[in-house]
């Protein structure tokens, strides 16, 4: 297994050197500078000249990615030049929200995409089978931006004041302040003292509330999760649904499936034990590549529900010309992709002993 | 270059006397350089601490807007202990302590801003006890939550969704004040736009009333000057060219640019860059709809878009030949409008300045005198219109959305919306939801206005804007006295004035903020990136600038 992980680390290490590369030169290809997307039009040419030289933004290209690279490796991912802070201080605070919307999302579509998929397979082409499919075709075919929109209006001001009212954005009631849980621990007493991984873990809500035992939280952040999860869940939910039909579907057909029954086994016993567990495998990595595509994919829900994730954040990057955010951003989403691959190589061994061995 | 190390030597031996420590009011407090000397290009000669509650600013050169300069959001006054604490960067970005009727009690960042009256505030006090300041850069967005009643107002209003707030009988629309222009660019390097009767005639053909009608939001009007009709600089008495397509196709005639077979007289390239402002909602419909209207008059523009950065960068080096751009006030004064685009120091835009706009605005820039200055703008507006260096379209409008139950609410006329004067009437918050994140809470090192409207709660600067008319008016300093050519400027300080800290404003605060934006040697001429853009703007440049190559 050690091997294995060793393979698959250092074989990655190509990957991300490329991914570098490339986002690196891209973002010097568009025309424009920094300075006035980031200071505005009022900066003087004077103005401008200092803050590229401060920045070495005027060395030639080659320089300036050899200086990165050198800084990256050393683990400094640069200032923002919009935010005029660490890159690693903005994704420490901004990527457990990402993280935690994604989450919540996958857990929407894997709660209720499984069930789906197999209650669809196992009522092969009934109304359930028909209507079940037709919701995976609209759910993969539906605009985000627009399915965000339309469940916050519904939940947030068609039925405002009913008990099934739900807050249309934010992560949380205005003015709920929460404590972080170094803070209610007593470990540090000032939050601008803490490192950047209490900050981060700090930073996922549900776990924070967890952590400090409140409840008022959990259930606030919860609410406020609810639709955007949906939001953002809903085409891995269709995606999953028909992924598991059609991987039963297969399982149901083959032999060992036809030799429990022949056992004798209870129809469920049959469905649940033999077919659903052998049909999971390509269930499994299409989550894994899901989650992957919703940390990075999570910009338009982020937007809509006013969620400062790295989606946004790296909206506002190539908005502002911003380099170094824009490269740290999609370098902590490529290794993302690369862990969550990892994962899920390691769940197919368990899954399946076959793929172990071999 | 001596006078310039000498200035240097002498503030190092301050500083190092002081042990790093920013002198007080009681110490010589007094910064002067020599105008045009060794580089320096700042406005900014001298600024000296007359008392304990009086500073004269001497400038290089007249300007009548330097009262209006001062009251803006990017210069607010810091207390001089909290300034030498944190070094002029830290916490003073983060963490700001000013004069203000709030102050931070909470930035969760990335969520929301909480600001809490502060008691011992010099003027009105706040109405309501707290306010909270979130984000969403949807405006659809930000109209649902505000709708659902968890915010009590909202920052900018789609442009189409002014009818769907002016029906909701729970909401009020707050149109904004007309403090910008946009304008269609002729640039007169470009043939055939160096023939001035090209340049009236597409000014003739332009019907500005359609546009207007068509693509602006209710309460905007058709630009009829380059100033908008509420600052000093307007003058009713230059009427516009009028929008006659008869007339412009008999002057294109006239000019020697008769219609080919295809009816096209010649070809224009139309340039823009697709960025959403508030004079421009909508650039590439406003751009097709001048592409046609110009059509029917035999000129052929072909419309080119452009990445925001390259377009400013190749309007401002004359590259472009007609383009569409626009302007939002910074402060209220014609100098920020016409001398910024028309002036001896303008960019080449438009190409090639023409005398007959340099000289008038340069008599409006240089004299303390109201009517002197006026006369001096019928003359540039009158000579703006003749010439055409641009076409003035529109000055579009903007609208806040507030609950109706909110007291007060207002939108501000110039500078940001002040919450102290606002109250909610069924309970004690005001929770209002703006495009963006504040990016820091100094904002003399800030550009943007979402950060602008958060400080403007918390600090303050020597003087202020009318909340309704924008005229500048006393804030810190209860009065001000300028000499005739307006170079020098004195301002006595408000007594009793206590920054959230408990300390109390003296002349040593204001000398020791400006001199921590203006010279760029000071070890607290720091903020978030040290770029402090609008002070460089506004005031010509830095003292002690470092070369750049």
């Amino acid at each position: 297994m050690s091997n294995f992980l060793v393979r698959r680390l250092v074989s990655s290490i190509p990957v991300l050197f490329g991914i570098l590369l490339v986002t690196f030169v891209l973002n010097r290809s568009i025309p424009g500078d920094p300075c006035r997307a980031v200071l505005g039009e009022r900066a003087t040419a004077a103005i401008c000249d200092a803050y590229m030289e401060r920045y070495g933004l005027n060395e030639p290209i080659p320089v300036q990615f050899v200086y990165y690279l050198r800084n990256v490796l050393q683990g400094d991912l640069g200032t923002s030049l919009r935010f005029g802070r660490t890159v690693t201080e903005l994704l420490a605070e901004r990527l457990p929200v990402t993280i935690e919307l994604a989450i919540c999302a996958l857990f929407v579509a894997v709660i209720a995409g499984i069930p789906l998929g197999i209650l669809s397979a196992y009522r092969r082409n009934s109304a359930v089978d028909v209507s079940t499919m037709l919701f995976a075709n609209v759910g993969v075919s539906m605009p985000v931006f627009w399915l965000g929109l339309m469940l916050a209006y519904f939940f947030g001001v068609i039925l405002k004041d009913t008990v099934f009212a739900l807050p249309p954005s934010g992560r949380l009631t205005a003015g709920a302040n929460p404590t972080p849980f170094f803070i209610a621990w007593g470990v540090i007493d000032d939050p601008r003292q803490a490192s950047n991984l209490l900050l981060f873990l700090s930073r996922f809500n549900i776990l924070n509330a967890i952590l400090t035992l409140n409840v008022n939280l959990f259930l606030d952040a919860a609410r406020h999760l609810l639709l955007p999860a949906v939001a953002v869940g809903t085409i891995p939910l269709a995606i999953v649904a028909r992924m598991t039909r059609s991987s039963l579907l297969d399982a149901l057909g083959q032999d060992y499936t036809r030799t429990a029954r022949a056992k004798g086994l209870r129809e469920l016993a049959v469905v649940v034990r033999h077919a659903v567990r052998n049909s999971l495998l390509p269930v499994v990595t299409i989550i894994g590549l899901s989650f992957g595509g919703l940390v990075s994919g999570a910009v338009l829900t982020e937007t809509i529900f006013g969620f400062s994730g790295i989606g946004r954040t790296l909206v506002d990057g190539i908005t502002a010309r911003d380099y170094t955010l824009v490269q740290g951003v999609t370098l902590v989403t490529a290794v993302t992709f690369v862990v969550i691959n990892l994962i899920v190589d390691i769940l197919y061994g368990y899954l399946d002993p076959r793929i172990r061995l071999s | 270059m001596f006078q310039r190390k000498l200035l240097l030597v002498f503030t190092l031996l301050t500083v190092l006397a002081m042990g790093m420590a920013l002198p007080v009011a009681g110490q010589d407090m007094a910064t002067s350089v020599e105008c045009g000397a060794d580089g320096y290009v700042g406005n900014l000669q001298s600024i000296e601490v007359l008392d304990d509650m009086t500073v004269k600013f001497t400038l290089c050169n007249p300007d009548p807007a330097f009262g209006s300069k001062a009251a803006f959001n990017a210069f607010p006054i810091q207390s001089s202990e909290y300034l030498e604490s944190t070094g002029g960067g830290g916490d003073l970005v983060r963490s700001p302590i000013g004069t203000g009727p709030y102050r931070l009690q909470n930035w969760d960042l990335g969520n929301e801003m909480v600001l809490t009256r502060f008691d011992d505030y010099w003027g009105e006090p706040a109405r309501e006890e707290t306010v909270i300041l979130r984000w969403n850069s949807e405006a659809a967005a930000r109209l649902v939550e505000l709708q659902a009643g968890n915010i009590d107002g909202m920052a900018g209003v789609g442009t189409g969704d002014f009818e769907v707030v002016e029906a909701d009988p729970n909401l009020t629309l707050i149109p904004g004040a007309i403090t910008n222009v946009f304008y269609l660019g002729l640039n007169n390097t470009k043939p055939p736009l160096d023939n001035v009767m090209v340049r009236q005639a597409i000014a003739h053909a332009l019907d500005r009333q359609r546009i207007v009608d068509n693509f602006y939001p209710e309460g905007s009007v058709v630009a009829t000057q380059f100033m908008p009709p509420v600052l000093f600089g307007y003058t009713d008495e230059v009427e516009p060219l009028e929008f006659n397509v008869e007339l412009a196709n008999q002057m294109l005639d006239e000019a020697g640019f008769p219609r080919g077979d295809n009816g096209v007289r010649f070809e224009l390239p139309l340039n823009y860059r697709d960025v959403v402002r508030v004079y421009l909602p909508t650039p590439g419909i406003v751009g097709a709809d001048i592409q046609a209207q110009l059509a029917e008059v035999g000129i052929q523009l072909n419309i080119e878009q452009m990445e925001s950065g390259a377009f400013l960068d190749a309007s401002d080096a004359g590259e472009l030949s007609v383009y569409l751009l626009g302007w939002g006030m910074d402060y209220p004064d014609a100098t920020n409008f016409l001398d910024f685009h028309f002036g001896g120091g303008a960019s080449d835009q438009f190409g090639t300045k023409f005398d007959e706009i340099i000289g008038p605005l340069n008599v409006g820039a240089q004299s303390g005198d109201v009517d002197v200055r006026y006369q001096a703008y019928i003359e540039a507006n009158t000579a703006l219109r003749d010439l055409v260096p641009m076409v003035p379209v529109a000055h579009g409008t903007s609208g806040d959305a507030w609950n109706a139950r909110v007291d007060g609410a207002y939108a501000a006329a110039v500078g940001t919306t002040k919450f102290a004067l606002m109250e909610d009437t069924e309970d004690d918050n005001i929770i209002y939801m703006q495009n963006a994140e504040p990016i820091s809470l100094y904002c003399a090192d800030e550009t943007d206005g979402e950060t602008f409207r958060a400080c403007g709660q918390i600090s303050e600067s020597l003087l202020d804007y009318e909340p309704e008319t924008g005229e500048v008016v006393p804030a810190l300093a209860t009065s001000w006295e300028v000499n005739d050519d307006a170079t020098e400027w004195t301002f006595t300080l408000r007594e009793g004035v206590m920054f959230h800290d408990g300390t109390t404003l003296d002349a040593g605060d204001v000398y020791n903020s400006y001199m921590a934006w203006w010279d760029a040697s000071s070890p607290y001429h720091v903020g978030r990136d040290g770029n402090f853009t609008y002070f460089s703007a506004f005031f010509g440049g830095f003292l002690n600038a470092p070369a750049t190559e």
